[in-house]
C-alpha cells in the first residue's frame, strides 16, 4: 500500500486567536482508501482540509500529498487533488458552465474559448454527462444567482470532477441536496473509486454518508480522537449505526457529558 | 436525470498540455472572466466613457483654456496623449479592486487552488481590467475629437500597441497595494491615493522635467512617468516638438517599464498569494 495522504503533528493556530484550531493532528491515508473526517461544528475540519489542499498557510508540522510537500511543491499536489469546498465557491455572475469552462481551463483540460459552442465537443459531452448525473442539466446555461441553493451545489460537484484528482477531498459535498441526487454522486463517486482508485477524503454531518468507508477518524476540538474502521466504531459503542455510535461517542467523551439540553447549554457556556 | 452507468460516467480524461499551455490558457480563462463580467454590466461602461468626459472634457479643457500660454509645444496634444496613459493606468488600476471581490466570494479560493502558477492568475486579472481601461482610452481619444485635437493614425496605433503593456505596469502596481487589502472601502480608499499623484508626479498633465528631490524621485520610480514619455515620443516622433516633451530615449522608457513591471509582479503576486493563505 501507498500512502497517499500522509499528516505529521499538523498545528494551524489562527491569527489573533489563542488556542490552535488545528492541535498536533497526524493520520495516514493509503491510496484509494476512502477517508472520513468527522467531529463536531468547529472541531477543526475545514482547517485540516485548507490545509491539505494549498490554501491555507499551516503553523506547523508536515504534510505531504501523493508524495508532494504541500509547501515546497505546491503546484505538483495542486496537480494531484480536486476539492469541494464548504463554502460556496462559485462566481454568481457568470452561468453554471462557464463556472465549469472556466475550471476546466484552469486544469489545462480544454483551450479556453469564449462560448460553450466553441468548445472541443468532447468538452461538451463530459459536461452534459456530469450535469446529468446530479440532476442539473436545465441550470445549466444560468447564471449561477439564479440557481437553487441545491442547484449550485450540484454545480460545484460537477466542477471538482471535471477533471479526474488522484485525492479528493469532500468538505460537506451533498449539504442541502436532495436524496436522489445525494444517491446518484455517491454511486458516481464509488465508480471512481473502483474504476480509477481514487483516493475519498471526506467530511459529512450525515454520519450514514461514511457508512461504506474503510476509515474513520474524529477530530474533537483540534485534536485526533479516534481512528478506526466503521465497524470496529460500532462494535466499541455496541451501536447499529455508525450513527448511533458517532453520537454514543460524542456523549461519552471526558468533558462533555451533558446528555439534556440544559446540560448542554451550560456545558457550552451559553447558560449559567 | 439520467441512471448511473459508471463505465460510461468515466469519461477518459483529455490529455494534459504542456505547461508554457496551460498557464497560456490560464491567463486567458482568467481574463475572459473579467471582460464577460464588463460586458454583463453596461452601466460600468457608460461610467467608464463618462471619466474621460470628466478628466479630458473638463479638466483638460479648462487648463488648455487657462494656462496653456506661452509654452514652446502644443499643451492640447500634450494632454491628449497624458490623458489616454492615464486613462489606460488609471482604469485598470480601479479594475483591480476586483481582487478583493474574488476574496469575499471566496471565488479566489477557486482560482488559487488550480495548478497554475500565482503569476498566470494575477496576470489574467491585470489583463482583464485592462478591457475596461482601453474603452475609457478610446473615450479620451472621441472626447478629444470633440474639443479638436487629433492623433494621426500612426499615433493612434502606436499607442494602441504599447497600450496592454502600459495596462500591465499599472496593474502590476495596483497589485503590491490591492493584494494584501481586505475591505473594498479601504481599496477605493487607497485607489485614489494612487491615481490621483500619480495623475501629477507622472507628468499627465504638467511637464516635469523641473521636478527635484522627493518629487524627482518618486516620479523616477513609477512606471506611468516612463508610459507617458513614451507615449510622447511615439505621437511626436520626427516632429520639431519631440525634444521640448520628450524627456527619456523611448528605448530607455520601454526598459524602465519592463523592468519595474516585472518588479512590481514578483513583489505583487508574492504579497497576494501570501495575504490569500495567511489566515
Ligand atoms: N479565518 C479564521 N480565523 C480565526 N479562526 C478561525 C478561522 N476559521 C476558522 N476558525 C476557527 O477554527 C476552528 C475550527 O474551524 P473549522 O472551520 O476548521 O471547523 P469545522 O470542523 O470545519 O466545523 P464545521 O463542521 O462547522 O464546518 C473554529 O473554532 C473556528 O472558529
Ligand atoms: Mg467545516
Amino acid at each position: 500500500m501507498t500512502p497517499v495522504i500522509e499528516v505529521e503533528d499538523l498545528v494551524k493556530q489562527y491569527k489573533k486567536t489563542k488556542t490552535p484550531a488545528v492541535d498536533g493532528v497526524s493520520f495516514t491515508v493509503q491510496e484509494g482508501e476512502f477517508f472520513a473526517f468527522l467531529g463536531q461544528n468547529g472541531a477543526g475540519k475545514t482547517t485540516t482540509i485548507s490545509i491539505l489542499t494549498t490554501t491555507l498557510a499551516k503553523t506547523s508540522g508536515t504534510v505531504r500529498i501523493a508524495g508532494f510537500d504541500i509547501d515546497r511543491q505546491a503546484r505538483e499536489v495542486r496537480e494531484a487533488i480536486g476539492l469541494i469546498f464548504q463554502r460556496p465557491s462559485l462566481d454568481r455572475t457568470m452561468t453554471a458552465e462557464q463556472n465549469i469552462r472556466f475550471h476546466a481551463a484552469m486544469y489545462g483540460l480544454y483551450p479556453y474559448r469564449p462560448s460553450f459552442r466553441l468548445m472541443p465537443a468532447d468538452y461538451r459531452d463530459r459536461v452534459t454527462r456530469l450535469a446529468d448525473i446530479v440532476g442539473i442539466g436545465d441550470g445549466l446555461f444560468k447564471a449561477v444567482a439564479k440557481l437553487s441553493g441545491g442547484m449550485a451545489r450540484k454545480l460545484e460537484i460537477v466542477r471538482s470532477l471535471v477533471h479526474t484528482p488522484r485525492v479528493l477531498f469532500l468538505d460537506e459535498p451533498t449539504q442541502g441536496m436532495d436524496a436522489l441526487a445525494r444517491r446518484n454522486l455517491w454511486d458516481y463517486i464509488d465508480s471512481m473509486r473502483r474504476e480509477l482508485g481514487t483516493t475519498v477524503f471526506l467530511t459529512t454531518h450525515y454520519i450514514d454518508e461514511a457508512e461504506g468507508t474503510d476509515t474513520v477518524c474524529l477530530i474533537d476540538r483540534g485534536r485526533i480522537a479516534l481512528c478506526c474502521p466503521p465497524a470496529e466504531m460500532k462494535a466499541t459503542m455496541g451501536a447499529a449505526t455508525l450513527d448511533d455510535a458517532y453520537v454514543a461517542y460524542l456523549r461519552s467523551r471526558p468533558g462533555l457529558d451533558a446528555t439534556t439540553l440544559g446540560e448542554v447549554l451550560v456545558e457550552s457556556g451559553v447558560r449559567r | 436525470m439520467s441512471a448511473l452507468t459508471p463505465t460510461t460516467a468515466l469519461l477518459a480524461e483529455p490529455a494534459r498540455r504542456p505547461t508554457w499551455w496551460r498557464e497560456l490558457n490560464a491567463v486567458v480563462a482568467v481574463t475572459a472572466r473579467d471582460v464577460t463580467l464588463a460586458l454583463r454590466t453596461p452601466g460600468m461602461i457608460a461610467l467608464s466613457l463618462l471619466m474621460p468626459i470628466v478628466m479630458m472634457g473638463l479638466i483638460g479643457g479648462n487648463l488648455m483654456e487657462n494656462m496653456a500660454g506661452g509654452l514652446p509645444f502644443d499643451f492640447g496634444q500634450f494632454m491628449l496623449v497624458g490623458m489616454i496613459v492615464n486613462m489606460l493606468v488609471m482604469t485598470t488600476t480601479m479594475s483591480m479592486t476586483s481582487l478583493i471581490d474574488d476574496s469575499d466570494s471566496d471565488f479566489s479560493s477557486e482560482m488559487l487552488v488550480a495548478p497554475v502558477s500565482r503569476y498566470a492568475i494575477v496576470v489574467g486579472k491585470i489583463l482583464g481590467s485592462s478591457f475596461t481601461a482601453l474603452i475609457t482610452a478610446v473615450g479620451v481619444i472621441a472626447v478629444g475629437l470633440v474639443m479638436g485635437l487629433t492623433l494621426s493614425l500612426h499615433a493612434a496605433l502606436g499607442l494602441l500597441a504599447l497600450a496592454p503593456l502600459m495596462c500591465l505596469s499599472g496593474g502590476a502596481l495596483a497589485v503590491i497595494v490591492m493584494g494584501s487589502i481586505k475591505s473594498k472601502k479601504a481599496a477605493n480608499l487607497v485607489v485614489m491615493l494612487i491615481t490621483m499623484p500619480q495623475m501629477f508626479l507622472s507628468g499627465v498633465i504638467i511637464p516635469i522635467g523641473s521636478s527635484t528631490g522627493v518629487l524627482f524621485v518618486l516620479s523616477r520610480i513609477l512606471p506611468m512617468t516612463y508610459c507617458v514619455d513614451l507615449a510622447r515620443a511615439v505621437v511626436t516622433a520626427g516632429t520639431p516638438e519631440y525634444d521640448s516633451v520628450v524627456l527619456f530615449n523611448p528605448a530607455i522608457s520601454l526598459l524602465a517599464i519592463a523592468g519595474l513591471t516585472v518588479v512590481c509582479l514578483v513583489i505583487g503576486t508574492w504579497l497576494y498569494a501570501r495575504s490569500e493563505r495567511e489566515r
